[in-house]
């Protein structure tokens, strides 16, 4: 498969980007939620004791669910809006 | 419905007393409405570890937030008859004692508009990416968390 068609982008948002560094970024070869928030967690192991819900293509999920190129995936911390 | 179409939420910076009194002056041409219903979140000056909060810093996730804004502002007009609605959120700084949060409805009745406000602000602190970091006095930040 094309190398740059099976990345899917990331997005931190609020405290979260504290913990990621960025608050946007690609990554590569990755299957599904499950497996993304592995990866993420031996990255940035604060992410352990973080709240956050994941969006997929901006709908949140609950579970694991597969990804697809070009997906954009956000790491959403509790709202505060208001 | 004219009021139905997406909307522009988000302002720069706090929303100001002017804004809100001409926002309720230009209804006064809408002559079937005979309530309406305002909700204005101020920015509080709550105590951080013996440090008082001077201003929230608010930042959104924009495309899925003005997402959610349709939607709730779809079901409020789906469960209220409403005759029309208009919601405002700030982006960016707003320091203590300002707004930042302006949500207004307005009905034939009271009721219905006062129990559309609250599920509109209710929908919107539970559901709409936005995130509040609050500036402490000296400087530091802590986010904020809503009370649920």
């Amino acid at each position: 498969m094309d190398k740059v068609k099976s990345k899917i982008t990331l997005l931190a948002f609020g405290q979260l980007t504290d913990i990621t560094g960025q608050s946007t970024w690609q990554m590569e070869d990755i299957t599904d939620t499950d497996q993304l928030k592995n990866i993420l967690i031996e990255k940035h192991p604060a992410l352990a004791n973080s709240k956050y819900l994941l969006a997929v293509n901006m709908e949140i999920i609950r579970g694991n669910v597969k990804l697809n190129p070009g997906d954009v995936v956000a790491l959403l911390p509790p709202f505060s809006g208001g | 419905m004219t009021e139905k179409k997406p909307k522009k939420v988000f302002i720069d910076g706090p929303i100001s007393p002017d804004f809100v009194a001409k926002s309720i002056a230009s209804h006064s041409t809408k002559k079937d409405i005979g309530a309406h219903s305002i909700f204005l979140g101020q920015v509080r000056n709550d105590m951080i570890d013996g440090k008082s909060v001077a201003a929230i810093e608010y930042t959104t996730y924009p495309e899925m937030a003005d997402l959610k804004f349709h939607e709730i502002r779809e079901a409020a007009f789906e469960a209220y008859p409403l005759t029309c609605l208009h919601i405002y959120h700030s982006l960016g700084t707003v320091l203590a004692g300002e707004i930042s949060l302006f949500v207004f409805t307005s009905a034939i009745h009271r009721a219905e508009a006062i129990k559309a406000c609250e599920y509109i602000v209710e929908r919107i602190k539970h559901e709409v990416p936005v995130w509040g970091k609050e500036i402490l006095e000296d400087g530091s930040g802590s986010w904020k968390v809503n009370t649920v």
